[in-house]
């Protein structure tokens, strides 16, 4: 019981960042049909970011975290202007291939500047420990990954659900012609959801290095495909769904990792499909209600 | 008549890529007045009214609104000098919920007063919109979805509100709502410019109508004119089969 309770302790803090990743994948996903690879790339750049402003410039944890997301916001917005505004409205074909160059581009170039070696991101003092209750030890890492979901989740759900920006951000997801002509500035509208979705993936950046430890420049390639997988699962477009998709992802990877022989442990990445195929089956527009036509 | 003009298309020559759908087109709506625009399927009445919303690509010729030059404005600022429109097929967001469609449409209101107003002159047009206000768009009937598109056209207060075939497939007494909406809203100060296939309704509640074919107006006239007009009788009134043999009355046959 203590060891699942444990496993489920990780997964939810797994699950947290995926959900974190996959709430922004969604949002440019939903808004313009974006398959976008290069979201993992964002992220490790935030990553690197906030573990810069840490080591190189000796900045203390808060400012890092600001860092971090304007870091990542910086690189979403540049890999924005060159890989998809050049391209946008011409399918989602050809942004996906776009996407994909962005990310090896991006991965490629962090390779050649920093190595894919590890880096530390030691952890500031106050996160540092655990509580124990019994056998099970709830790190302060865990608690604080799964507040901070919690807290921006929350407000992200607010500003979607219930503001003007909100409600224009899913109009334009639906139909854009129309929701210009209720007088929508979608180019604005969009340039907001990708700042968005960067700062998310920033977060997602912070919360991976709290969590891990470590860093490196190759860090965004497979959480991408999770991410994706996850805004799937939810109903593309939908914010609530992501965070329940990434979820689902983390804890079930986590589990699944767990509890199978050492020798089949190499299926983790098979899991994630599994799952997307049987919640396809069962709904195939996702778990929630899809933002898109 | 001596009402100052509101719109004017003056030689207008637009389609889409490279396909030209209008070509010299010219027509004009005056302040207040219930204009409508007829014509047989493909002709290009609703690549007119996109025309004036900037949805289509314009080659030659001119928009103007009140005045003002608006042929080269971006999609998103016609709404912002009072233009909207209510598409065809009605194209809601079948995403959102009715308040959330309609307070897409009041997209431009400053305030929540403002919000709040609008949102009561639409509910009390059309109560049905009131029930259903939580209820997911998609979700709802095809009449329904029409009161929506118009109700959500009308949340910005327009000064010209732009329709694309409002009574298509409704039922009839659904078609006298649209009708008796449309008279109310304009009474209240809103310009419309109506494009329809039933031309009996049309005419009945437009002071002046256009009637297009091939891309340009072929006759233009008061509506009482319009209807008393033999080819238009013939035509679009069903008074015979229509040219591509159904018939566009809905109202029953009336000499």
């Amino acid at each position: 019981m203590t060891y699942f309770l444990q496993q489920m302790l990780n997964g939810i803090s797994w699950g947290s960042i995926l959900a974190m990743l996959g709430a922004g994948y969604t949002m440019t996903f939903g808004i313009i049909g974006l398959v976008n690879f290069a979201h993992g790339e964002v992220f490790m750049a935030g990553a690197f970011a906030a573990y810069f402003a840490l080591y190189a410039a000796g900045l203390p944890f808060g400012v890092a975290v600001v860092i971090g997301i304007l870091g990542a916001v910086v690189v979403g917005l540049f890999v924005e202007r060159i890989a998809f505004k050049p391209v946008r409205g011409s399918g989602m074909i050809t942004l996906f291939i776009t996407s994909f160059a962005a990310s090896i581009g991006l991965r490629t170039l962090f390779v050649m500047l920093f190595t894919d070696k590890a880096k530390p991101f030691v952890l500031p003092d106050f996160l540092d420990g655990a509580y124990i209750l019994g056998d099970l030890w709830v790190f302060k890492r865990t608690i604080a990954i799964v507040v901070v979901l919690v807290v921006v989740g929350g407000l992200l759900m607010y500003l979607v659900k219930k503001t003007k920006t909100g409600i224009a951000m899913r109009a334009m997801s639906y139909d854009m012609q129309t929701a210009q002509s209720m007088g929508m500035n979608t180019e604005k509208i969009i340039i907001l959801t990708f700042m968005i979705a960067s700062a998310l993936a920033g977060v997602a950046a912070i919360m991976w290095g709290v969590s891990y430890g470590r860093i490196r420049s190759s860090m965004g390639m497979m959480p991408v495909v999770d991410a994706f997988i996850a805004s799937v699962i939810g109903g593309v477009g939908n914010v609530f769904g992501a965070i329940v998709g990434g979820l689902i992802l983390g804890i079930g990877e986590t589990l699944f990792v767990a509890y199978l022989p050492p020798e089949l442990i190499g299926l983790r990445t098979l899991f994630v499909w599994i799952v997307l195929f049987i919640i396809l089956i069962i709904k195939p527009s996702g778990l929630f209600r899809a933002n898109i036509k | 008549m001596s009402a100052e003009l509101l719109l004017e298309l003056e030689d207008i020559t637009a389609g889409y890529g490279k396909m030209m759908i209008l070509h010299g087109l010219s027509m004009r709506c005056r302040r207040g007045e219930i204009v409508t625009l007829l014509g047989a399927n493909g002709v290009g009445k609703t690549t007119t009214l996109r025309t004036i919303l900037g949805q289509a690509h314009l080659r030659s010729g001119g928009v103007k609104f009140n005045g003002a030059d608006i042929s080269r404005l971006p999609p998103h600022k016609t709404a912002e000098l009072g233009i909207s429109h209510s598409p065809e097929g009605r194209s809601i967001f079948g995403n959102l919920t009715v308040l959330e469609n309609l307070r897409a449409g009041g997209h431009l209101l400053k305030t929540r007063v403002e919000l709040k107003d609008h949102l009561g002159r639409v509910y009390s047009l059309f109560p049905r919109l009131k029930e259903r206000r939580g209820q997911i768009a998609g979700s709802l009937s095809g009449g329904e979805q029409q009161m929506l598109a118009m109700g959500r056209a009308l949340m910005s207060n327009p000064t010209l509100m732009l329709l694309d075939e409002p009574s298509l497939g409704l039922a009839p007494q659904l078609v006298k709502l649209v009708a008796d909406t449309l008279t109310e809203v304009n009474r209240t100060g809103t310009s419309v410019l109506l494009v329809e296939q039933n031309a009996r309704l049309a005419l009945e509640i437009a002071k002046y109508g256009y009637v297009m074919e091939k891309g340009t107006i072929a006759l233009e006239g008061d509506s009482q004119q319009l209807s008393a007009n033999e080819g238009i009788k013939r035509i679009y009134l069903g008074l015979v089969d229509r040219v591509d043999g159904k018939s566009t009355s809905r109202g029953g046959c009336s000499g």
